[in-house]
């Protein structure tokens, strides 16, 4: 049986992960000791670990080249389009929201309010669902600076403990939503691997709890 | 130099050599299946009117068309479906024909999916409809169909099959405005279950909720019934479900086990599939390859209402997978004509060959050394001159 893949987000879920594998009881030294490799295995051959960048994550998972991923419900919520969520993993928590400059008073007047965000898709269903009709402007790199020179009344970001946004005078007057590591399935897959996958799902389930 | 001379539009491309072999075979195969169940093939116009697609029922987004004007300024659009050509062209031309007809079609549809995902924008497809029919007998003739498809060109496969009506009974029960229903339809045709699950949850929690928060884990064996029963309550759905359990009885003796199973979240194209929908999985590939089911409710936008089920196959993937198997056509012996008076003969000693049998192939070329070249990038082994 080929063993099945799985895509995870590089970096903090990654760590989580492994960890949540290894209180499974599978081995995860090839990924402790990868190197310059990029596909290792877990386990007794049961499964193979790549590690990807979080959109990649989803990539790799709808087009079937990876069975199962772990990513953040930021990005599926960013960029996820057709694929099984199958369980909220509990870990990698933290919240989109929308936050302005310090007593700025971001509902009041009638002028179209521009929002900076790295994530364009998900501010706009936001301020779609109040029926609000903004300018979104993407954003690369540190989206508090956007406000704090004028380039928009507010911003949409994740907000993990809220000290970046503190130290740049900026703070938090929605949760746009809650936000943590999601397993997530290809959807032929899942059909045609269902018992693998079904057997893996309980177990983290079991752990879970 | 103009930019884009030497690049294809994206999604598009170029099939060249065994590309086109691994194509043909496989259509060959779904072909044979096709008209042993006499099914008859039909062609239908690249072009078609915008207005044809563009009806609610037909599930085809606006943005996913490829669009131009025709000379009176009338919205076209290039075909992103086959059935509802084939729709028009039996609601128009084969009023009078001996109902049911059997159809069968092989031609590209073709979609504008969002930039830089990697998808075909150009879909090689095979189908058939069967139409002027409702009922067990037409449902089983065309799932056997699909099923003898599948089995003629892949080794391995899945044959999910569930039922439209499930999903709307529950639709109709569920309290939401129709926004809300909307986007809940939406994001369960995409199989988009992260954003069902969201929406979902801001509703009100009642046993419609949980039916339909359930609905896309419902697959598998016949153990799916039993869990199924316990959680719907519509007499629709539940009526939808015992024919679906009918249907997978009478396709058990196939002896096809596990290869056809029970999908309740198979939910596609909503407000156009009326009964059976059905989907084919092969290993290897992230989404269906043959999805298809029943819908009588597309005939009363042509004012004829009946009823019809057909599926397509998609055959870009499987010929892929094909490809590796199949041999490249080389010729065995390359005929060169030594001076411009051998030209006819050679021609003539070729044809000759052909005819007996042998792959030789006459060179035109007129130099000697260049034609000898030729056939050895070729791996042509056999060089023959004629004349001189």
């Amino acid at each position: 049986m080929k063993p099945l893949r799985i895509a995870l987000t590089k970096g903090r879920l990654e760590k989580s992960t492994v960890e949540l594998f290894e209180n499974l009881g599978y081995n995860c030294d090839e990924i402790h000791n990868k190197g310059r490799k990029l596909i290792m295995n877990v386990g007794d051959g049961q499964f193979e670990v790549v590690l990807a960048k979080a959109a990649d994550v989803i990539t790799y998972v709808e087009h079937g080249v990876c069975d199962l991923g772990v990513v953040g419900k930021d990005t599926i919520l960013e960029n996820g389009t057709s694929f099984y969520e199958l369980l909220d993993l509990g870990f990698g928590k933290c919240r989109f929201a929308l936050a302005v400059k310090k007593g700025y008073n971001f509902y009041h007047g009638y002028g179209a309010k521009t929002i900076a965000t790295k994530y364009p898709n998900v501010t706009r269903k936001f301020f779609e669902g109040k029926g609000m009709d903004v300018r979104v402007i993407k954003i690369e790199g540190s989206v508090e600076l956007a406000p704090l020179v004028g380039l928009a009344d507010g911003i949409v970001d994740i907000v993990e403990t809220g000290s970046t946004l503190k130290a740049n005078n900026l703070e938090v007057i929605e949760t746009v939503t809650d936000i943590s590591a999601r397993l997530i399935a290809n959807t032929a897959s899942l059909k045609l691997r269902k018992k693998e996958v079904e057997d893996l799902v309980i177990l983290i389930s079991n752990e879970k709890h | 130099m103009k930019k884009n001379i030497k690049i294809t539009p994206e999604g598009m491309r170029d099939y060249l050599f065994k590309e086109c072999t691994a194509v043909n075979y496989v259509c060959r195969k779904l072909k044979k299946v096709f008209e042993n169940h006499q099914f008859h093939q039909v062609i239908t116009p690249a072009l078609e009117f915008y207005d044809l697609f563009s009806n609610e029922a037909s599930g085809i987004s606006p943005e996913s068309m490829y669009k131009t004007v025709d000379n009176s300024g009338r919205l076209i659009a290039v075909r992103p479906d086959s059935t509802l050509p084939i729709a028009r062209l039996v609601s128009t031309r084969l009023q009078k024909e001996a109902f049911p007809v059997r159809l069968y079609y092989n031609q590209s549809v073709y979609q504008n999916n969002p930039t830089l995902t990697g998808r075909n924008n150009e879909i090689l497809q095979m189908g058939v409809e069967l139409i002027g029919s409702t009922g067990k007998r037409a449902d089983l003739e065309i799932i056997t169909t699909a099923v003898q498809s599948l089995q003629a060109v892949t080794e391995d496969f899945r044959l999910e099959i569930g039922h439209s009506m499930i999903f709307n009974a529950l639709m109709r029960e569920l309290s939401a405005d129709d926004g809300t229903k909307e986007r809940i339809e939406e994001y369960i045709e995409n199989k988009n279950y992260s954003a069902l699950g969201d929406i979902l949850d801001s509703l009100e929690q009642n046993e419609t909720v949980k039916a339909i928060r359930k609905l896309p884990s419902l697959f598998g064996g016949e153990e799916v019934f039993e869990n199924a029963e316990k959680i719907i309550k519509s007499r629709e759905a539940l009526d939808a479900l015992s024919y679906l359990k009918e249907l997978l009885s009478s396709l058990s003796t196939l002896g096809l086990g596990d290869k056809i199973t029970v999908d309740l979240g198979l939910v596609q194209k909503n407000d156009y599939y009326s009964g059976i929908v059905f989907s084919g999985f092969v290993p290897g590939y992230g989404d269906a390859i043959l999805s298809g089911g029943r819908y009588d409710n597309l005939f009363d936008m042509f004012g004829c209402p009946m009823g019809a089920a057909g599926f397509a196959i998609y055959i870009n993937y499987i010929a892929e997978k094909a490809r590796y198997k199949s041999k490249g056509n080389v010729a065995d012996v390359l005929i060169f004509a030594k001076e411009d008076k051998d030209i006819m003969s050679a021609i003539a000693y070729t044809e000759e060959l052909v005819s007996s049998g042998v792959k030789a192939q006459f060179c035109v070329l007129s130099d000697e050394a260049q034609a000898r070249d030729f056939a050895n990038r070729l791996g042509i082994k056999k060089f023959e001159v004629v004349g001189g």
